[in-house]
């Protein structure tokens, strides 16, 4: 199976598979797995009410993840093409040069010392500056440096300095396949810009930063070694830390969703500053502290450390002389102030990263509206996606943190490990093509809510593993070259005859058709003792979609005097059969009958002394209608 | 971007730019002709309703009928794009719009009050005037022929200090159709810009609101004008020489109260203020008198803009 993204979620989803024995290939596009967690600096935990070293809680695990076996860490690497195939994964990938064989290199730094060409360091949010030729970082893996080629003059001064002859300045990237029966996206989020929030001057004035820069800066392996200074040098002596910058923001370029862990993340930031620089006064301006469960210990943590909180989003931050007004409106003591500030911290919010958005559309997986990866039921089927076998964790999915990170990357691994050892059920009642009638329009494909086909080598493929034999492919297709397995068609065609031919004279016959939530509800009308109608019939189908509008007419013209359609409204294809209804009703009126001898309702396993009423109710209707056409 | 017309124009006339600065029509006129645009103005065309509406003067319903009236007009005189000089307008006519287009049981109403009153040919048709593809802010029609502002221009005004005062209504009531940004609006900016000038771009208080607030400035009028000054100390503190501005409105607001607020507060303030079409029209060699209408100024223009240089 893959991994794609090398992050702390991906890391930990790799690793849980490796150790239950699966081969992983974890492919991460940058040059080295670690992932935003590298760069955090310090991490807490509300239970112990103290900072600790990020780097050395996220080492071992990178050290295990190199150390395993079963593990393939491919950096440099993207996935530019997929495709799915009877619950394989073909995957392409592109490896960009790293220019430094890191098998050869052992990472001296020789090269780094006589390069020339020096450019902001991304890792340190371009806080500092970097060679082309350089090491992400110290924990790095590949423990290798490597070629920044965009900025690289060819100067060649690294070439012949390195003892190894390590380096190339030459190299193109490589595409390579890889099968896999599985797929875990872990490619995270990206950080809001903060220049789309012009008002707070980031562009404008030095010592407005992110929560991630100082999170850089107070870091020992930062760009001023953990020294808390602003541009000019000077310890600040008031932070205003902003909150909600990009999230819960109802204008059209902000998130209307809360980022979820920058409240922890300020508070986190204030202790640290709190503890080094005592002096310093910090200010946090927020919409509402959300630090649920535990986190509220850490909250009263920093309220007791000195550490103040004006309930209020600022409207603006100005450079007055030397300093920075900060202007914001106090809403509990609902009063206008102005905060003078030498440093305003933005506490930015987590968006999909550009990765997450690419990789959603090279599988067609679908997103949520802020484009996160979705899962195919937010409550009940976390970690999973609309695609079989693909399963998502980490900031991929929403913004969380760490722990919660891991938790649905543990919980994504033990998706696939289902798959590995307890194999698939599968129904037998999928589609199947004729390939001499198929013209390859793809109408099938693009109605296909479960994306299980796709067109392979001139001839559309169904796969096994995700076609539900819901039969919607068979209304898209002109050449009528599907069938589904099983004959349902024929199957329903003969049950509706099977009930209809006992109808006796004048007797009243509703046909009820239930999917398996509405067949269980029925059930439990009889287990509770209630009552329905003697008129009721009840005919279970796979799917209330197999309920072709044909066979409603048949029914409605060979004797039934009215038809019930059950649904959970849960499912899928719930919507399409709603509107399927409102089609049929119209062709009903058509053929000279009412329509209101069809009747179309949501159906709850626990309602269904809802159920025995609606049932009840319809047969009401029926019998004055029938009266009232007599 | 949105598609903007440069013909089949009705320039809907403003209470406050009629009233107030007439010169801000006879400028927008003027580069208009210079700009090629084809428009018309309709003696028929009535008040927006906008500063009675927002005074709770004149109700939504009210409103909305006497704009599907304006759009029907210039609909009569084949002339489906409106484009307004007064950022009230521009965001009343688009809210009339989306209502008239959207709300069908209020559509109805408003043509059951029309044929009522035999006014039959005053009906209005779904989708007839559309808010974001028929109506439009001077400004916008200026955007839109931003490449050939520089080939008009015949005087220098780039010594000056200019700032630029973006009105709420244009940028923050119909966001999706706002040019230039409504965080850090850069509409008036970039069009000073192409008339070869630069201005100071982000000051304090630069999104700030005039104060005017519509009643606010009468009912309210210690908070309105404090606002105002904000704005006028920021300018002052940057050495401003010009604001311009592109609603009249706003421009009622500082040009008119400038000396009051010198008065209460004891600062001197010396900027003039200037619609961009009043802007652009001095820079493309305009009439003071006749075209530019300083005469209507509480500020005069002459304080600053005494001597033109011409471009080399």
């Amino acid at each position: 199976m893959a991994v794609i993204g090398g992050g702390i979620a991906g890391m930990n989803a790799a690793l849980s598979l490796a150790k239950q024995g699966t081969k992983v290939t974890l492919i991460e596009q940058s040059p080295s797995i670690g992932g935003h967690m590298a760069k955090i600096g310090k991490v807490f935990s509300p239970v112990k009410i103290a900072e600790e070293c990020g780097m050395c809680l996220l080492n071992p695990i990178l050290n295990e993840v190199v150390w395993n076996d079963n593990i393939e860490v491919m950096t440099n690497t993207q996935v530019i093409e997929a495709e799915r195939r009877a619950g394989t994964y073909n995957l392409i990938l592109e490896q960009s040069p790293r220019y430094v064989n890191p098998d050869k290199c052992i990472a001296c730094g020789k090269c780094a010392e006589v390069c020339e060409v020096e450019v902001p360091n991304d890792w340190n949010d371009n806080l500092s500056n970097r060679k082309a030729i350089y090491r992400p970082f110290g924990q790095s893996y590949p423990e290798a440096y490597t070629i920044d080629m965009e900025n690289c003059d060819k100067c060649a001064n690294c070439v012949k300095v390195c003892p190894m002859h390590a380096i190339k300045l030459k190299g193109k990237s490589e595409k390579l396949p890889l099968s896999v029966g599985s797929l875990i996206l872990a490619t995270g989020h990206q950080l809001f810009d903060p220049n789309k929030r012009p008002e707070y001057g980031y562009e404008r004035y030095d010592d407005v930063i992110t929560q991630s820069e100082l999170g850089r800066i107070t870091g020992v392996n930062g760009p001023t070694k953990g020294k808390l200074v602003k541009k000019n040098g000077k310890v600040p002596k008031r932070v205003v830390m902003i909150q909600c910058v990009g999230s819960r923001d109802e204008k059209p370029d902000g998130h209307k969703y809360c980022s979820k862990v920058c409240c922890m993340v300020a508070l986190k930031n204030a202790n640290i500053i709190k503890h080094k620089y005592p002096d310093t006064d910090i200010v946090i301006c927020y919409t509402d502290v959300r630090t649920p469960g535990m986190y509220e210990k850490y909250y009263k943590h920093s309220q007791a450390s000195g550490v103040r909180f004006i309930r209020g989003r600022p409207g603006e931050v100005v450079r007055k002389g030397e300093n920075y007004i900060v202007r914001v409106e106090d809403t509990l003591k609902k009063e206008f102030s102005e905060i003078e500030a030498d440093m305003v911290v933005l506490s930015t919010a987590m968006e999909p990263s550009e990765g997450t958005k690419k990789i959603a559309d090279i599988l067609n997986v679908g997103v949520t509206e802020d484009n996160f990866i979705k899962e195919s039921h937010p409550k009940i089927k976390p970690v999973t996606t609309d695609l079989q076998g693909t399963f998502v964790c980490g900031t991929a999915q929403d913004p969380k943190d760490i722990t919660e990170s891991i938790m649905q990357a543990t919980a994504a691994a033990s998706k696939v490990a289902e798959y590995n050892y307890a194999g698939v059920e599968i129904e037998p009642f999928i589609a199947e093509i004729d390939d001499e009638k198929c013209e390859l329009c793809g109408n099938c494909i693009k109605r296909c809510k479960f994306k299980s086909m796709s067109i392979n080598e001139n001839r559309v493929e169904i796969d096994p593993m995700s076609c539900t034999g819901c039969g919607k492919c068979l209304t898209a297709c002109r050449q009528a070259a599907i069938t589904v397995n099983g004959n349902i068609d024929e199957k329903i065609m003969a049950t509706i005859n099977g009930v209809l031919d006992k109808k006796g004279e004048n007797e009243r016959m509703i046909l009820v058709f239930l999917d398996n939530i509405g067949y269980t509800a029925a059930d439990n009308i009889g287990v509770n003792r209630l009552s329905y109608p003697e008129s009721i019939h009840i005919i279970k189908v796979h799917s209330v979609n197999r309920v072709r509008p044909r066979h409603i007419r048949y029914a409605l013209e060979n004797g039934a005097d009215g038809v019930f359609i059950g649904e959970f409204p849960g499912d899928l294809m719930y919507e399409e059969v709603e509107r399927k209804i409102e089609r049929v009703k119209k062709r009903i009126l058509e053929s000279n009958q009412n329509p209101e001898r069809l009747a179309f309702s949501k159906v709850y396993i626990p309602y269904f002394s809802g159920l025995a009423k609606k049932l009840t109710d319809f047969d009401e209707k029926i019998k004055e209608l029938n009266e009232l056409e007599a | 971007m949105k598609q903007i017309p440069d013909k089949d124009i009705l320039l809907f006339k403003s209470c406050l730019v009629s009233v107030e600065y007439p010169g801000i029509e006879s400028s927008t006129k003027f580069v208009f002709d210079k700009l090629g645009i084809d428009y018309e103005i309709s003696p028929q065309q009535t008040c927006c309703t906008g500063l009675g509406h927002y005074s709770d003067i004149f109700d939504q319903f009210t409103t909305t009928t006497l704009g599907a009236r304006n759009f029907r007009i210039a609909q009569s005189i084949d002339r489906p794009n409106l484009v307004m000089m007064c950022a009230t307008c521009y965001a009343i006519n688009k809210k009339v719009a989306n209502i008239l287009n959207n709300k069908d049981e209020v559509r109805e109403r408003v043509n059951d009050v029309f044929k009522e009153s035999d006014l039959d040919y005053l009906v209005y048709e779904k989708d007839s005037t559309r808010s974001s593809e028929n109506i439009f802010h001077v400004v916008d029609i200026l955007y839109n022929k931003r490449d050939e502002i520089a080939k008009h221009v015949k005087y220098d005004l780039s010594d000056f200090r200019i700032a630029t005062h973006h009105g709420c209504h244009y940028c923050k009531v119909h966001y999706d159709d706002t040019i230039g940004g409504f965080r850090n609006p850069q509409i008036l900016d970039e069009l000073i810009e192409f008339c070869g000038c630069s201005t100071i771009g982000f000051y304090d208080h630069k999104r700030t609101t005039c104060g005017s607030g519509f009643r606010q400035r009468y009912s309210n009028k210690d908070l309105s004008l404090k606002v105002t000054e904000d704005k006028l100390m920021a300018l002052k503190e940057d050495k401003v020489d010009i604001l311009v501005h592109l609603c009249p409105n706003c421009h009622v607001q500082f040009d008119r109260y400038q000396n009051l607020i010198s008065e209460n507060t004891g600062e001197d303030f010396d900027i003039i203020h200037l619609n961009i079409a009043q802007f652009m029209a001095i820079v493309f060699g305009a009439d003071f008198n006749s075209v530019v209408g300083t005469q209507a100024h509480t500020v005069p223009i002459e304080s600053k803009i005494d001597n033109l240089k011409e471009v080399d």
